[in-house]
C-alpha cells in the first residue's frame, strides 16, 4: 500500500492532523531545551571538588565574654577533636571550600598595581589542612608546622613566605611556565613563593568561573566565629557529628557551638539551586511526555473506532492485519515527523532566546536529532496497541450496516 | 436553559469518560505547572514595598580604586555598599526625610534563666529610621528615639519569634536582655514581617528570613561589631585595629534614604556630590565624580534578584500550557466530530446553531474550570514542593489571590480558546448529508 491512501486519510482529517503536529513540535522545542539545561546543571553538579566531601565534617564555634581566650579555645578544640577515635585530621580555617562564603583576592606575576590581578579565593589554614579535606598535593611540599601561626583578627600579618596554589590557578598566573618555586605578589605588592601545586580543587562559590582558583597562606585564623574543618574515617561521619558537637559542648561554656555538620549538606545548599532547577525541569517534561504519549493514544485510539467500517472493508478487500497497523502506524510517523520537523525550527528559537535572555549557553545541536529519534520511537509506542486493535476487526463489518 | 445546558455538557462528558479525563489532565496538568512557576516569578520580581517604593533610594558614591571600576561587567557602577566613615558622615548630614545606614552582624545573646545555653543571633545593626522607612510593622513598643542613636544607647528590637524564645511572646518592653556583656533594654517588638524580596538588603540575600534582632548602628564603635554580610576592599591598608578597619576605605554599609517625592532624587544626588567634592579636597574619592541613587525595584534590577531561572521555567512552563490546549483542541475536535449523527439529529429536530455553540462552549467551560481547579491544587502542590527545593522560608513560597484569580481566569479562557473552533466546526455540519449517511 503506498502513501495515497494514507494522504488521503489524512486530509479528510486536516485540522486533527495539523493539531498534532503542532503539538508535537512544541513538546520537541520544549524537552530538548529543557534536557539540555538538565545536562548542563547535572554536569556542574558532578564536577570533582578534588576534596573528600564525604568525610569532612565542619564545626562553627564562637566564643563570648571579655575573658574569654580565642588562641587557648582553638588549642583545645582542635586537641579534642583529634582525641576523638575515627577522626583523621583537622584544622582551624577561615573559611570553608564549597560553603558559599569565602575570601577573594588578586594575584601578579609582577609587583606592578597597573596590571589586573589574577582573582582567586585565599585560604589560611594548618599543616593538617589539605589532609582535613582530603585534598592532594600534586608537587612541591605543604607547609612545615613552624610556618603555621595564629592569626588574631586586630593583627596585620605581612604576607608569608610560602603559599600553595592549585594547578588552575599557577596556570592563569604563569600559562606554560612552571610555577613551582615563582614568586607571586599580593595586592600590598609584597611577594610570596610557591611551594607546593594542589593538583585540583573547588574554592568557595560554586557559581564562580574560577572556581579551581585557590591560594593557600599558612595561618591559624583566630577570629570571631572559628570555623574547623574534619576529616574522619570512611563511613563514621554521620555516627561523629553529635559526638563532636557534644564534646565541645561540654567542654568549654564560654563558647556557642553554633553548627556541626558534614561538608556534603554545604555542598549540597551551595547547589541547591541547580539541584532545584534540574528536578523541576525533569517533572515538567515526564509530566509533558506523559500527556503527548497519551494524548496520541487517544486520538489513535478514537479514530480507530471511528474507521472500523473503512477498516472492514479493507480486510474484506484483502488487505492483511500487517497492513493496517502499517497504514496506522505510518499515518502517526508522517504527523510526528511533520511536528519534528516543525520543532526543529522550533527548538532553534526557543534556545536562540534562552540564550539571549538569560544568558544560558548554547544549545548543542546534538540534541536535535536525539530528540527526533526519542520522539519518533514515544510516538510509534503510542500507536501501536490503537494499531493492533484496528488491525483485529474482522472483515465481515464491513458488510453488516451499523 | 443553561442547567439544561450543564446538564447535557456532564452527560456528554460521561459518555467519554477517557476523552474526558485526558482534557481535564491537560488542562490541569498546564495550569498546575505554568501557575506554579509564575507565582514564583511573581513573588520574585513583585513591588516589596509598593506604597513608597518610589521614594525609598539606596545610595551608592564612587570611592572605589582610582585604576580599575569596582564592577568590571558594569564599569559605570560604584560601589554597591559605602564605607563606615562616609555612612556615618552621611547619616549626621541627612538630607533625606528619613535615613539609615545598615550593616548585617550577629550577637551571643545570655539568657538570665539558668537552663537555656547563649545562643547566636542575627542582628541588624541600622538607625531609628529604618523602622519608620520600611513600614515595619510592631506588636508592642516601637523603634527607639533620636536621643537613643546619638547617644548609643543599648537599646534593642526583637522579632516576634525571638520574643517568643526569650519572654515566652509576652509583652517584653523595658525587659533587659545580655549580649556581649552589654545590658541591652528591649524597645519594641516587630510583628510578622516579610518583605519578599528583603529589598533592603539584595546583597546579602534576597529572599531569606528578616534579622532576629535590630540595635542602634551608633553602637558600632563601642561594641566593636563587624559586619557579617559581605565587605569588599581595594586599597593596601595596614589595619591592626577596630579603630582603623572602621577607617579605612573598605566597603561595606549600606545606606538607604526616603525623599518627599520621587522628583527630589537629582536634588538629591547634588548633596551626595558636594559631599564628595569635600572628600576630594581630602584626598578620597579619585575616581571622576559618580554618586547615584537607585529606587527600590531598580535596586532589585541591579542586584539582578529575579532569578533566570525563574524566567526560564516561566517561558518553558507557558510553551507546556500550549501543548496543554493543542491537546485539548484536538481531542474537543475528535469528540465533537464523533457526535455528528446526535447533532445532526438535534438540528433536525429544530435545535438552532446558535443553541447548539451554546451548548458546546457550556461543555468545554465546565471541562476548564474542572481543570483549573485541579491545576490550582496541583499548583499548591507545585509551589510545596519548589519551597522545600530551594529552602525558602516557611511562608515564603505561597499562593495570593492575585494568583489564584489569574489561574481561573486563564483556566477559563483557555478552555475557550480551546473550545470555540471546534464548536464553529460542529455547527457547520449539514445536517441533511449526515442523517442520509446512516
Amino acid at each position: 500500500m503506498g502513501f495515497r491512501p494514507m494522504v488521503s486519510a489524512l486530509m479528510r482529517n486536516k485540522t486533527g492532523a495539523i493539531l498534532v503536529a503542532l503539538q508535537v513540535a512544541v513538546t520537541l522545542a520544549i524537552v530538548i531545551n529543557a534536557l539540555f539545561i538538565i545536562v548542563k546543571r547535572v554536569e556542574k553538579m558532578n564536577r570533582d571538588p578534588g576534596i573528600d566531601v564525604e568525610n569532612v565534617i565542619i564545626t562553627y564555634v564562637r566564643g563570648f565574654g571579655a575573658d574569654f581566650d580565642v588562641v587557648d579555645s582553638i588549642t583545645n578544640d582542635i586537641d579534642l577533636i583529634k582525641s576523638i577515635p575515627g577522626v583523621v585530621a583537622a584544622t582551624v580555617s577561615n573559611h570553608v571550600p564549597l560553603s558559599g562564603s569565602g575570601s577573594g583576592t588578586g594575584l601578579r606575576v609582577v609587583a606592578d598595581e597597573t596590571v589586573d590581578a589574577v582573582g582567586t579565593a585565599r585560604y589560611r589554614w594548618s599543616e593538617e589542612g589539605l589532609d582535613a579535606l582530603g585534598a592532594k598535593l600534586s608537587r612541591g611540599r605543604n607547609f612545615y608546622p613552624e610556618e603555621v601561626d595564629y592569626i588574631l583578627p586586630e593583627s596585620n600579618p605581612p604576607a608569608p613566605p610560602s603559599i600553595l596554589v592549585t594547578q588552575e590557578l599557577a596556570d592563569d598566573l604563569f600559562g606554560d611556565d612552571d610555577a613551582l618555586g615563582k614568586t607571586v605578589y599580593w595586592g600590598s605588592m609584597e611577594p610570596s613563593t610557591i611551594v607546593g601545586i594542589i593538583g585540583h580543587m573547588h574554592g568557595s562559590w560554586v557559581n564562580w568561573d574560577k572556581l579551581g582558583n585557590v591560594v593557600v597562606q599558612p595561618g591559624k585564623p583566630a577570629y570571631t566565629t572559628n570555623k574547623y574543618i574534619i576529616r574522619v574515617e570512611t563511613g563514621l561521619r554521620d555516627e561523629l557529628i553529635p559526638i563532636i558537637e557534644q564534646k565541645l559542648g561540654e567542654s568549654n561554656r564560654r563558647r556557642v557551638v553554633k553548627s556541626v555538620r558534614s561538608l556534603e549538606d554545604m555542598a549540597a545548599r551551595s547547589y541547591r539551586r541547580d539541584r532545584g532547577m534540574a528536578i523541576i525541569l525533569t517533572v515538567v517534561i515526564s509530566l509533558l511526555i506523559g500527556l503527548t504519549a497519551l494524548v496520541i493514544v487517544g486520538l489513535s485510539s478514537f479514530h480507530v473506532t471511528q474507521r472500523t467500517k473503512q477498516i472492514g472493508t479493507r480486510r474484506a478487500l484483502g488487505a492483511r492485519r500487517i497492513d493496517i497497523v502499517r497504514q496506522f502506524m505510518l499515518e502517526n510517523w508522517l504527523i510526528t515527523t511533520a511536528g519534528a520537523a516543525l520543532g526543529i525550527v522550533l527548538t532553534i528559537a526557543v534556545a536562540y532566546w534562552l540564550e539571549i535572555s538569560f544568558e544560558l549557553p548554547r544549545l548543542d545541536w546534538r540534541y536535535l536529532p536525539a530528540g527526533i529519534v526519542g520522539l519518533w520511537i514515544l510516538s510509534a509506542l503510542a500507536v501501536v496497541v490503537p494499531a493492533q486493535r484496528a488491525a483485529s476487526v474482522p472483515p465481515a463489518v464491513a458488510t453488516r450496516s451499523i | 436553559m443553561f442547567s439544561y445546558n450543564v446538564k447535557l455538557a456532564v452527560k456528554s462528558m460521561r459518555r467519554n469518560p477517557i476523552m474526558t479525563a485526558l482534557m481535564v489532565a491537560a488542562i490541569a496538568v498546564g495550569i498546575g505547572v505554568s501557575m506554579t512557576t509564575l507565582t514564583v516569578h511573581h513573588l520574585m520580581s513583585g513591588d516589596p514595598i509598593p506604597r513608597k517604593s518610589d521614594v525609598l533610594f539606596a545610595v551608592t558614591m564612587d570611592s572605589w580604586d582610582p585604576l580599575r571600576p569596582f564592577d568590571d561587567d558594569h564599569p559605570e557602577r560604584a560601589p554597591h555598599q559605602l564605607t563606615y566613615g562616609d555612612a556615618e558622615r552621611l547619616l549626621a548630614i541627612a538630607a533625606g526625610k528619613r535615613q539609615t545606614a545598615m550593616f548585617e552582624s550577629s550577637l551571643i545573646i545570655e539568657p538570665s534563666g539558668g537552663d537555656e545555653l547563649p545562643f547566636e543571633a542575627g542582628a541588624r545593626v541600622t538607625a531609628n529610621d529604618f523602622f519608620a522607612m520600611f513600614d515595619v510593622p510592631f506588636i508592642y513598643g516601637g523603634g527607639w528615639d533620636d536621643s537613643a542613636d546619638e547617644a548609643a544607647e543599648a537599646v534593642v528590637v526583637l522579632t516576634k519569634e525571638l520574643n517568643e524564645r526569650l519572654f515566652g511572646g509576652r509583652d517584653s518592653v523595658g525587659k533587659r536582655l545580655t549580649m556581649q556583656d552589654t545590658r541591652f533594654q528591649v524597645v519594641g517588638v516587630i510583628d510578622e514581617w516579610e518583605p519578599t524580596p528583603r529589598f533592603y538588603d539584595p546583597i546579602n540575600g534576597g529572599f531569606q528570613e528578616v534579622n532576629e534582632l535590630f540595635i542602634p548602628f551608633s553602637l558600632t564603635r563601642s561594641l566593636e561589631l563587624i559586619s557579617t554580610g559581605s565587605d569588599w576592599g581595594w586599597k593596601v591598608e595596614d589595619i591592626t585595629s577596630f579603630e582603623q578597619w572602621i577607617n579605612s576605605e573598605a566597603v561595606w554599609v549600606q545606606y538607604f534614604t526616603e525623599l518627599e517625592s520621587p522628583g527630589d532624587r537629582s536634588e538629591y544626588v547634588a548633596h551626595l556630590d558636594a559631599y564628595v567634592e569635600e572628600q576630594k579636597k581630602l584626598g578620597r574619592f579619585e575616581r571622576p565624580m559618580n554618586n547615584n541613587v537607585y529606587d527600590v525595584m531598580e535596586w532589585m534590577d541591579y542586584h539582578e534578584v529575579v532569578a533566570n531561572d525563574a524566567g526560564v521555567l516561566v517561558g518553558l512552563s507557558f510553551l507546556f500550557l500550549v501543548v496543554c490546549l493543542l491537546s485539548t483542541v484536538a481531542l474537543l475536535l475528535t469528540k465533537f466530530v464523533g457526535r455528528k449523527s446526535e447533532i445532526s439529529l438535534r438540528r433536525a429536530l429544530g435545535a438552532s446553531r446558535r443553541v447548539i455553540f451554546k451548548q458546546q462552549i457550556v461543555e468545554v467551560a465546565v471541562i476548564g474550570l474542572t481543570g483549573g481547579l485541579i491545576g490550582l491544587l496541583l499548583a499548591v502542590l507545585g509551589l510545596k514542593g519548589i519551597g522545600y527545593l530551594y529552602e525558602a522560608p516557611p511562608g515564603l513560597v505561597r499562593l495570593d489571590w492575585v494568583m489564584v484569580g489569574t489561574a481561573i481566569a486563564v483556566s477559563i479562557t483557555s478552555g475557550m480558546l480551546a473550545g470555540l473552533y471546534p464548536a464553529w466546526r460542529v455547527c457547520r455540519i449539514a445536517p441533511a448529508a449526515e442523517l442520509k449517511t446512516q
